[in-house]
């Protein structure tokens, strides 16, 4: 699903790619990556063509046992197409400089080339009026340059008709240093300095020069008496508002939904005249698209990716990773043969959901219980940390979590390592205690299911942490619950005391918090969470998010398309889905209804 | 006039619906015969062609390329990574008019569900290659994807056979079939508790969950699947190297069965 750009590096080396979707050939050039070949991309497509055209028909009389039972001996063509693509490389570098005679100025006669002092003034007047004063500076030292040869030129142009090559020099370097004239060279001649003296005058603002007096309009005894302010009438009704509410409740969010949709319309209508032209020939390749001998072209593609692009985009899904997916969808469909009765709407959508689906399937899949059972047997406490930026739901999914885990009978300990917020540990102590009155310690055999671990508030996050693990050893905790402090992405110290926090701690899994509601933030957090990991982690391969809670999903209706930025981003897999508030509210991503949901119209 | 003109033809029709003539019956009765046909025809194709695919899975650097390479041409090859399936016909050894294909699927695990979903509803068996050089170090991996396989709806519902075969074994340290076996079975019995155990998916699928795999209250065993179940040793390099056949009698055997 990352087919979009074409070209990867891994260490010393770069690939460039190139995928011929119509026999499923793909084509890699490596390189080392300090050596800058321009005749690359052109070898890959001599490449290409030629290997395509001479075994055309193994690809497609013979199929699979013709690849197997083929031989292809290229080595001898991609020689000479190697050879071929160098030389064309090295010819191009060079180019001769042209002639003296060749070039366009020794044909110009010299009279227009003279700037003559009258025509001057009225360049400056000019570009004063239309720029800022930094022009006039330059103009200035030029006018005078200009001068001194156009002084010079009057004289001799009644001599010669062509300009000798000192002046010519002369001339080019006045115009260069014209053009890289700095403000501090203003001094260079006194006459620059009259005529500017002259054009420079002081500007006068409407309001400035008047002194702060002006300006002033408080009445100056009213500095810190109280009698000369006339009290405003207090008027209750009006400052309290509607009487009629009730004390305390806060009302819901009115909104109408209709603007928004009239908007969309209005600005897809303006992309809507670019489909309809090509009346007749999109007909015809209708028809041939239904007899199913037609290759997808970008064109065919493209206004049906365009529209794919906006539904993603209006389904929540981040502008650049729609874009991107789009561009990976068209680089694989181009050139493919598209069977009988589809076309390309079908096609592209068809594509674009398994590329959909891929994305939401994980690399590896987290099992966590599985894992929690591996710890046990090494007799160490399996460590999960909570991050995300403020308001996510962090302490609520933990808490749902840690409910989970203890109906699957292992003991938690939570860590409070949230020691900024207020009532944060609060907040924990309440959850452990109703955890604890929900499974109580006899229905477990006498263990207590769920303790706190605390110290307080204002304490360093990362000792507090490392302190309830070697506990959780001690007392033979199953499983440690580390909870942090909300932080935006953006706040460097924040980041590294987190980052500081799960290098020193070397947690089992790290799991980012996200909110379901989120839209293009979700790239900045994520990438900036995972670079914040990476530059602060002393070891060779740094911990990064291994994966992520997607909470709020109540909340949206089909708009799931965070899941996707989300999953997208780091190529980890969503292993919880928070979809309440209540300790039952948690559940696992089921990868096909979400692209449902998403491809739905 | 015009309604004089219509009347008698609706006269005519109306007596022929209500006592149809030899003709319009004639008609009736082919047009059935057609639609029958059809259908039967197609339910025959369906049956027939459904079901004729033998899919090789595994996990990535398993084997499966090379396996699928020596099946067809007994040649040896230089395989790389699988990014998409291959798929040939396969005449058993002993040239019974049957054959199957085969299909080779990609064991790379971000496209192998994909590849799966595609091909599981046309398996009539399964060849899951084991690479048996790495499994101890694999077994977790090789578990799960075993269980996706095992738990897929369609596949619980044809119960295709199964062979897991155990490749390389021409390296020393391979581990043996039985041992395979063993270890297998105590994984998967773990995992059905954890997975069963996962939080139930969004859109409250409303089938319970994931299936139960094998017997409640009993440890699992290969035994309690659906489908047969059998281990094979092989090796697609074979004992000589490069030059040599591929030491794979047993699969050829089976497939043989299969067909």
């Amino acid at each position: 699903e990352r087919g979009g750009n074409n070209s990867f590096t891994h260490e010393a080396l770069t690939l460039k790619y190139k995928l011929d979707n119509q026999f499923e050939l793909v084509f890699v050039v490596g390189f080392q990556k300090i050596l800058t070949l321009t005749y690359v991309d052109k070898l890959i497509d001599d490449v290409h063509k030629e290997f395509r055209d001479k075994y055309r028909n193994e690809f497609q009389q013979k199929g699979t046992l013709g690849l197997l039972n083929g031989t292809f001996d290229f080595k001898d063509d991609f020689m000479r197409l190697l050879r071929d693509a160098e030389e064309s490389s090295k010819v191009r570098a060079p180019t001769v400089m042209k002639t003296f005679e060749q070039s366009l100025k020794s044909q110009k006669t010299v009279k227009c080339m003279i700037e003559t002092r009258g025509e001057k003034p009225k360049e400056k007047v000019k570009n004063k009026k239309n720029k800022g004063s930094k022009k006039e500076g330059t103009e200035a030292v030029a006018a005078p340059g200009k001068a001194s040869a156009g002084d010079k030129q009057p004289s001799a142009a009644g001599e010669k008709e062509e300009l000798t090559k000192d002046e010519i020099l002369q001339k080019n370097r006045e115009e260069f240093f014209k053009r890289h004239m700095k403000a501090g060279e203003k001094s260079r001649s006194p006459k620059p300095e009259a005529q500017k003296e002259k054009g420079k005058k002081p500007r006068v603002w409407d309001l400035g020069n008047s002194n702060a007096k002006v300006l002033d309009y408080s009445n100056s005894a009213t500095n810190g008496s109280a009698e000369a302010c006339p009290m405003e009438e207090f008027d209750p009704d009006i400052a309290l508002g509607d009487r009629n509410r009730e004390p305390g409740r806060l009302y819901d969010l009115e909104y109408e939904s209709d603007d928004e949709a009239e908007e969309e319309k209005v600005i897809q209508n303006p992309s809507k005249p670019s489909t309809k032209k090509g009346g007749l020939g999109g007909m015809f390749g209708m028809l041939k698209g239904l007899v199913g001998s037609k290759s997808l072209t970008r064109e065919d593609m493209d206004p049906v990716l365009e529209k794919m692009k906006d539904h993603l985009i209006a389904k929540n899904v981040a502008a650049e990773i729609a874009l991107q997916l789009c561009e990976s969808v068209a680089k694989k469909l181009e050139g493919k043969v598209m069977g009988t009765f589809t076309t390309v709407t079908s096609t592209v959508k068809q594509a674009l959901q398994e590329a959909l689906v891929q994305i939401l399937q994980p690399q590896r899949r987290v099992d966590v219980l599985r894992d929690v059972m591996d710890a046990q047997r090494h007799r160490r406490p399996y460590v999960v940390t909570f991050c995300g930026v403020n308001g996510v739901g962090k302490s609520t999914n933990l808490a749902k979590i840690s409910f989970w885990l203890i109906e699957n009978g292992f003991s938690v300990l939570i860590a409070a390592c949230d020691t900024f917020r207020a009532g944060a540990v609060e907040q924990l102590r309440t959850h452990t205690r109703r955890l604890n009155a929900l499974h109580p310690p006899e229905s477990h055999g006498g263990r207590t299911m769920v303790q706190l671990y605390e110290k307080g508030y204002g304490k360093d996050a990362a000792g507090i942490a490392m302190e309830a693990i070697s506990y959780a050893r001690n007392q033979g905790f199953d499983v440690v619950l580390v909870d942090t402090a909300g932080r935006m992405q953006d706040n460097a110290p924040l980041m590294t005391a987190l980052a500081k926090l799960i290098a020193v701690n070397a947690p089992d899994l790290v799991l980012f918090v996200g909110e379901a509601l989120v839209g293009n933030e979700a790239v900045d957090q994520l990438v900036k969470f995972n670079k914040a990991l990476a530059d602060h982690s002393m070891a060779q391969t740094p911990r990064l998010i291994d994966g992520i809670v997607l909470t709020k999903f109540d909340t949206i209706d089909d708009k799931v398309g965070a899941a996707i930025s989300m999953t997208y981003i780091t190529s980890k897999p969503i292993v919880f889905v928070g979809t309440g508030q209540t300790y039952c509210d948690l559940r696992s991503l089921n990868a096909k209804a979400v692209v449902a949901a998403l491809m739905k119209a | 006039s015009m309604a004089g003109g219509l009347e008698p033809h609706l006269e005519a029709l109306r007596r022929e619906m209500a006592a149809p003539g030899p003709a319009v019956l004639s008609v009736l009765l082919a047009l059935l015969v057609v639609v029958f046909t059809f259908l039967i025809w197609r339910f025959v194709q369906g049956r027939r062609s459904s079901r004729k695919a033998v899919l090789l899975l595994g996990l990535c650097d398993a084997g499966k390329t090379l396996l699928f390479a020596r099946l067809l041409t007994g040649r040896y090859r230089d395989t790389q990574t699988s990014i998409t399936d291959s798929s040939a016909v396969y005449r058993a050894r002993n040239d019974k008019s049957a054959n199957v294909t085969l299909i080779d699927l990609p064991g790379h695990e971000s496209l192998r569900l994909q590849f799966l979903e595609r091909f599981k509803a046309a398996a009539r068996a399964i060849v899951f290659v084991v690479d048996s050089v790495a499994f101890q170090r694999e077994v977790k991996d090789v578990a799960e994807f075993l269980y996706q396989v095992l738990v897929d709806n369609t596949v619980l519902k044809n119960a295709p056979a199964l062979l897991i075969a155990c490749n390389k074994q021409d390296v020393t340290m391979a581990k043996s079939a039985k041992l395979i076996q063993q270890q297998l079975e105590k994984e998967l019995n773990t995992l059905r508790v954890t997975r069963s155990a996962a939080p139930t998916s969004l859109d409250g699928s409303a089938t319970g969950g994931p299936a139960q795999l094998g017997k409640k209250g009993k440890d699992f065993d290969f035994s309690q699947l659906p489908m047969k179940v059998e281990f094979v040793e092989c090796s697609a390099r074979g004992s000589k190297g490069e030059e040599g056949d591929a030491d794979f009698e047993g699969l050829e055997k089976w497939l043989a069965k299969i067909a």
